[in-house]
């Protein structure tokens, strides 16, 4: 009889841990995803709210596409994590949800420059900013209530499934968008088509606030509220008490900078590297991440699993390591692969089309060239010439060097390659789960209950944010800077990993020199 | 293994305060040759946002480790 009574109550217990998982992670990946639809569209919002000719609205494209990913994300994590430790996990998470929600929902609706003129990007900037103050708060109080509703040593396996949800977040985000476009075509959606994955965003949040009204408090949280334990200053508490602040540098150096640099160069910086780099068109290379995404996924949830067996530290600094000496191999590879020039070239297949229209003000003469190869490749070159009619503005651009034409290069792989290629993205994504499958178990339990939600948030929106955030502008730059002049290819195409490489190099040693690889109680102090 | 990471705590400090001049002569050779409104934003970042956050976590890490106080975590 006692034995059965056991058996129901350890059978209820993981039914309710399961139920906060749920709930947690659902909210947690509508986030991410309302977060990346943005990122992943941010040439058609910049087309529709910062127009190249304003100066002062190309300046606010550029912080809006950065500052809200990385300056503002620790100043959410601060206002949010705070709260968190003083009011409770969960309305803190609750609202985050709903900034977010309605900051995505509402740039949906924003019209365009053209309608509303600077009014338009001045309010899209906005909203990212309260975008990026949402994501600030939200990560930490996830993790946070997921955590302190998990029994002990299986901390890792439970908070592991929050740690999917920003891949699933950037796959949610790519699939809608794919679907979106293919559906719609690419013109409509470049017009209008695009509001779409924003406007959905409030089917998905209003779904998610409504179970997470429905969610208890963590229970260490109560506890330590009833036992009038809950701090009164978090934010003093968390970075002004020595031995606390020594706890957030070490989480930020020795776990989530390196752990921030390993996400975004599998994930981002692979996209990025596919489309200029090895110049796959836009929809395959976009379906390459997406599958070693969502093959790579289930591995957040195996090493989670497997550090609550063997210890945080190991498997982060492997992954770490194990990304530091390989990136480079894996990169020349995914190169080697797309390089047109190991390639037969199938001659009589070649075709050449040249269109010449009048649009607007300007006339536009468009070449397309087309070549095919043994292999199965396919190769698109479209060279298109804006030249005004007015001969008095076209001697202005001539003189100011400025009639050039743009190009653009589309490889559409093999099979074979295709294949090859997500095999190389899915290693990338497979290192992401180890460094980034243990991280928030690791984070949660180097805190104490009082200022977790404070003092693991920053940390963590740091080392992601501003480390991870900034891969895909440094490395960038670092590859621009071997061009030898405008228009010929990178000497070093490679040169971009430099970055992400020497973060983690020096994340690694210090993660291996000073984090201790045993688990903690996280019990109530 | 105390030594050591009190050894490395020198390391990281001097890493900390050597990354400011660097990163403050490269940003002014870079616009002083392509004075670009591209180069003034990314040298921007860079200068206000990252250098602050690696120099000022790296010293503070540093002196810690320096002093032992990371002796204890192992």
């Amino acid at each position: 009889m006692a034995q059965n009574v056991t058996n129901v109550s350890q059978t209820e217990e993981v039914s309710s841990t399961r139920r906060v998982i749920a709930a947690s992670s659902v909210g947690t990946l509508i986030e991410w995803y309302d977060f990346y639809i943005f990122g992943t569209l941010a040439k058609i919002i910049s087309e529709q709210f910062f127009p190249k000719d304003n100066p002062t609205a190309a300046l606010l494209a550029t912080l809006a596409t950065f500052a809200a990913g990385f300056v503002i994300r620790p100043f959410g994590a601060l206002f949010f994590g705070r709260l968190g430790d003083l009011i409770g996990r969960k309305y803190t998470f609750l609202v985050t949800l709903v900034i977010m929600g309605g900051s995505t929902f509402a740039i949906g609706l924003v019209p365009g420059y053209k309608t509303i003129g600077f009014f338009a990007p001045a309010i899209v900037f906005i909203l990212r900013l309260l975008q990026g103050l949402a994501l600030g708060g939200e990560y930490g109080g996830a993790a946070t209530y997921v955590a302190e509703h998990s029994p002990a040593g299986q901390r890792g396996f439970w908070t592991s499934f929050i740690q999917t949800t920003a891949t699933l977040g950037l796959f949610l985000a790519l699939g809608v968008i794919l679907v979106v476009r293919q559906t719609l075509g690419v013109e409509t959606f470049s017009d209008w088509g695009w509001r779409i994955p924003f406007i959905l965003s409030s089917l998905l949040v209003g779904v998610s606030v409504f179970i997470r009204m429905r969610m208890s408090e963590s229970p260490m949280f109560v506890k330590m509220k009833k036992e009038g334990k809950t701090s009164a200053n978090p934010l003093a508490e968390s970075f002004k008490k020595k031995d606390n602040l020594k706890m957030v540098l070490i989480a930020l150096l020795g776990a989530t900078a390196g752990q921030g640099v390993v996400w975004y160069t599998g994930q981002f910086y692979a996209l990025s590297f596919l489309q200029n780099a090895c110049n796959v068109e836009f929809v395959q290379s976009n379906v390459i991440i997406s599958i070693a995404l969502l093959i790579g996924t289930p591995f957040f949830i195996v090493f989670g699993a497997l550090s609550d067996k063997i210890g945080r530290k190991y498997i982060m600094m492997a992954g770490m390591f194990i990304a530091v000496i390989s990136y480079k191999p894996i990169y020349q590879a995914m190169y080697d692969e797309a390089a047109l020039k190991t390639k037969v070239e199938m001659v009589d297949k070649t075709t050449v089309e040249t269109k010449e229209a009048v649009k607007g003000t300007d006339t536009v003469t468009t070449k397309i060239t087309k070549k095919s190869y043994e292999d199965g490749t396919t190769y698109k070159e479209t060279v298109k010439l804006t030249v005004p009619l007015d001969p008095v503005k076209k001697a202005e651009l001539a003189a100011a060097d400025k009639l050039k034409p743009e190009t653009k290069k589309e490889v559409t792989l093999s099979q074979d390659s295709y294949y090859k290629m997500i095999g190389f993205v899915l290693i990338q994504v497979i290192f992401v789960t180890m460094v980034y499958g243990p991280i928030a178990a690791f984070l949660v339990e180097i805190f104490p209950t009082r200022i977790r939600y404070t003092s693991m948030s920053l940390p963590y929106h740091i080392g992601n944010g501003v480390f991870g955030g900034l891969v895909p502008l440094i490395s960038t730059r670092l590859v621009e800077a071997t061009r030898p002049a405008p228009g010929l290819p990178p000497a070093d195409p490679l040169a971009g990993l430099m970055y992400p490489i020497l973060i983690a190099s020096v994340s690694f040693v210090i993660g291996m020199l000073y984090i201790s690889n045993k688990t903690n109680n996280m019990d109530v102090e | 293994m105390s030594l050591i990471k009190k050894l490395f705590g020198i390391v990281w400090s001097l890493m900390g305060v050597g990354i400011i001049p660097l990163v403050i002569m490269q940003a002014m050779k870079e616009i002083a040759a392509k004075p670009s409104e591209e180069n003034w934003i990314f040298w921007s970042i860079v200068i206000v946002v990252l250098m602050p956050i690696i120099s000022f976590s790296l010293i503070t890490f540093g002196v810690f480790a320096l002093k032992g106080e990371y002796d204890v975590i192992a």
